[in-house]
């Protein structure tokens, strides 16, 4: 028995860790590998276009603003392609007399991503989630959040509103894309 | 009765025996006790490999190849994973089925281990099991077809068949709940099960220790039995790798379709009872029946059957000879299966072919993504394939170039400056209107005349001449007249002058039948405003008869505004302007329908 040559003993159990712990790896690692995968992708694509919301009469100076759905083309999200998926909404407001003159705010909160509604009444941006408040120009009032209503990219171009959707990271004093 | 019951038990079960140390293996660590460890081993690895591909399945029927497709051909190293998983079963039927010719050689099913041989079997049953209920989750034609064939045959099975099937489909027909069920099954179910009938395996071999093999001294089974036991997984495992990276992991059909006929075949390890049910012609279900009850029976009964104590192989020679016949039989049934396939040329063709559609799935999945309608409709996002599939089915039959065709030829190039120019030059020909009804009458018309003597033409002499005369023009001419209609298509690539030029030549030789206004019809002949543009296209298809295009007296072709949406006649004019600048080799390249 092996307790009578211990050398030998001392051998097999080495061995036998050292093989098993590389067989571990071999498996482990290829595993592990997939696992991680998805983590270094753009799994879900985010159309990186401006998207047209109709045209620029839809907004008049003085009215309250225009909530508007967000509706990407196509998205692939890992296997599949859709067309037409609503992919948020975004508040547009015109402030000047000019055809460019329009604002457009991420209705999404940039506290923690609930979705800012508007409140008649007081005459500002209310998120039903956490009480932040927001006034018509898009800023912080009251509540959590950290930072007023992110701006989108807008344009006016042949009388059509052209916006550029962009998330933008939660809880921080700063506007910074995702 | 109960005493004897309980009696029985206690023994099997080793419950108050006064305890061998199953720190030992008695006879010496061996080679031979190494197949239990490493079937643990690949149950670990199938667990591990599973838990990473779940990590991506969806098991739904219209999203499971999606995510299965997308692991093998687009996540990082997925292949190997999904290589792995699937051959580790074959892995486990292998090993498992060495285990057992090693249990039985040397007499371990033999009381007092009857407990640990039954339970044995019951494992290797579950794990075949287990490897049916996963072929399936894959969802494309392999496993599709494959379980179809297995769910008719659970069907056959006396008095509950219906509801075995039944219950396994979730329902009437295969859907999303078949999908889900079995996938229930696959990563739930027969793991607990497993996992726990594994775990009274081992315990009670443990209790009973092993049979030796040999006599000698015993040995500890730590490191002595262990260092062989993590060699034999070490060369498992190579032997796995290394044929999932020959293979480039595990084959993946294309989308199950219940419209497409395929050949369908089990797991390799099934191949032994298909082959039975080929040789067994009409009676292949009783086959598919009997034939593994005979088998599964025989080791059940083994115990019973060989009850003599001794161990020795030359005692058991009968025994051991059925059990080696048997295994015999399911080998060579299991190559005939394989030398039949082998050797079927037209079974070739249809694998090839099935290939051929795998592999186009699988490309159209990676570039273009699956629609949410499901993976059989990954085939509808090449390009143009909605006009393509219409223009198959509607327009090929008169267009296209088999002996029977009634129309004009539709080919790559068709309305560029060449087609225009021969158009011109013989409108007649036979890639023109050679082939209709219009020139056949007008040759006829011209055949009454000549036999007619030069007399004119009475009404009620038959259909008139009405096909197009060659245009009167000739080089540097020619071209600008086939410029000015080239210009009509709104083609990018226009020379303006030429086009100016090619005005007055049409004034002077074609408005006694043509027109280049818009929206108007020619003095006897069809307008030819936008020809070659898609809204032209639109408009023809919709109603060639119309005045401004062919007229009731020449048309031929029927209008097809009430049969194809508006959508499906504007796709397929977008396809015939793109035909315009296409090569045979680009329309080639669009892939098959």
């Amino acid at each position: 028995m092996g307790d009578k040559d211990p050398d030998r003993r001392r051998f097999l159990q080495v061995a036998t860790c050292a093989v098993g712990g590389g067989v571990g790896i071999v498996v482990a690692a290829p595993v592990l590998r997939l696992v991680l995968d998805p983590a270094g992708r753009e799994t879900v694509t985010s159309p990186t276009d401006p998207l047209d919301l109709g045209a620029d009469t839809l907004l008049r100076i003085g009215e309250p603003p225009r909530r508007v759905e967000i509706i990407a083309p196509l998205v692939k999200d890992a296997w599949t392609a859709s067309h037409n998926v609503v992919l948020g909404a975004a508040w547009l407001r015109r402030t000047g007399p000019n055809p460019g003159d329009v604002d457009a705010r991420s209705a999404v909160c940039p506290h923690l991503g609930c979705a800012v509604g508007w409140d008649p009444d007081k005459g500002n941006y209310l998120c039903p989630c956490h009480d932040s408040r927001f006034s018509v120009t898009g800023d912080k009032l009251t509540g959590p959040s950290e930072r007023g209503l992110d701006a989108l990219p807008i344009k006016v171009v042949d009388g059509r509103l052209k916006l550029t959707w962009i998330r933008f990271q939660m809880g921080r004093s700063t506007s910074e894309p995702v | 009765m109960k005493d004897r019951v309980i009696a029985f038990v206690r023994e099997r079960a080793a419950i108050g025996a006064p305890g061998t140390t199953p720190r030992v293996i008695e006879g010496g660590a061996s080679f031979a006790y190494v197949f239990g460890t490493v079937l643990v081993f690949l149950l670990v690895f199938e667990a591990a490999t599973g838990a990473a591909l779940a990590a991506f399945y969806s098991p739904s029927a219209t999203d499971a190849w999606g995510s299965v497709a997308y692991v093998q051909d687009q996540a990082t190293w997925g292949w190997v994973i999904r290589g792995l998983h699937h051959h580790g079963g074959g892995a486990i039927v292998v090993v498992a089925g060495l285990h057992l010719v090693q249990t039985a050689m040397a007499g371990a099913y033999k009381r007092p281990r009857e407990l640990v041989w039954w339970l044995g079997l019951l494992l290797l049953v579950l794990c075949l099991a287990w490897a049916v209920t996963g072929f399936v989750l894959p969802w494309d034609q392999a496993g599709f077809w494959a379980n179809k064939v297995e769910l008719g045959i659970a069907a056959g099975t006396p008095v509950i068949g219906e509801q075995i099937k039944a219950l396994a489909l979730g329902g009437n027909d295969y859907g999303n709940l078949t999908v889900t069920r079995f996938y229930t099954l696959h990563i739930i179910v027969l793991p607990a099960i497993v996992t726990l009938i594994t775990i009274a395996h081992i315990v009670l071999a443990r209790r009973h220790g092993n049979t030796a093999v040999r006599a000698r001294a015993a040995a500890p089974r730590w490191p002595d039995q262990a260092f062989r036991n993590a060699l034999a997984i070490a060369l498992t495992c190579a032997i796995l790798l290394a044929y999932v990276v020959t293979q480039h992991g595990a084959e993946l059909a294309a989308p199950a379709n219940p419209s497409q006929a395929y050949d369908a075949r089990p797991l390799w390890y099934f191949r032994w009872l298909f082959e039975l049910r080929v040789l067994a012609g009409s009676g292949e279900k009783l086959a598919a029946m009997i034939a593994p009850a005979i088998v599964g029976g025989f080791l059940v009964m083994l115990p019973f059957l060989d009850r003599r104590p001794g161990r020795g192989v030359l005692t058991r020679l009968p025994w051991l000879g059925m059990f080696a016949g048997m295994l015999a039989l399911i080998c060579g049934l299991t190559v005939m299966s394989f030398s039949r396939d082998g050797g079927d040329g037209e079974l070739a063709k249809r694998q090839a072919a099935a290939a051929k559609v795998a592999a186009r799935a699988r490309l159209l999945a990676r570039t273009n993504g699956i629609p949410v309608t499901g993976a059989i409709d990954v085939f509808s996002t090449a390009p143009m394939w909605r006009a393509r599939t219409i223009y198959a089915q509607r327009c090929a039959g008169c267009h296209e170039d088999p002996k029977d065709r009634k129309g004009p030829l539709i080919a790559p190039g068709h309305g560029n400056r060449a087609w225009i120019k021969g158009l011109l030059e013989d409108p007649s020909a036979d890639l023109y209107w050679g082939r209709t009804k219009l020139v056949k009458q007008s040759l006829e018309a011209q055949q009454r005349e000549a036999a007619s003597g030069g007399k004119p033409a009475q009404p009620d002499d038959g259909p008139k001449d009405l096909a197009m005369k060659p245009a009167p023009y000739k080089g540097a001419e020619l071209d600008d007249l086939v410029e000015l209609l080239y210009a009509q298509s709104g083609a990018s690539d226009v020379d303006k002058s030429k086009a100016t030029r090619g005005s007055a030549l049409f004034e002077s030789a074609c408005t006694d039948c043509h027109s280049l206004g818009e929206g108007v019809a020619g003095a006897s002949g069809p307008g030819l405003a936008g020809m070659g543009s898609r809204d032209y296209y639109t408009s023809f298809i919709s109603n060639p008869k119309s005045p401004i295009h062919m007229t009731e007296d020449m048309g031929q072709m029927p209008r097809f505004d009430k049969e194809l949406s508006l959508l499906d006649r504007d796709a397929i004019a977008e396809y015939l302007v793109w035909l315009r600048t296409a090569t045979k080799a680009e329309l080639d390249a669009l892939g098959p329908l």
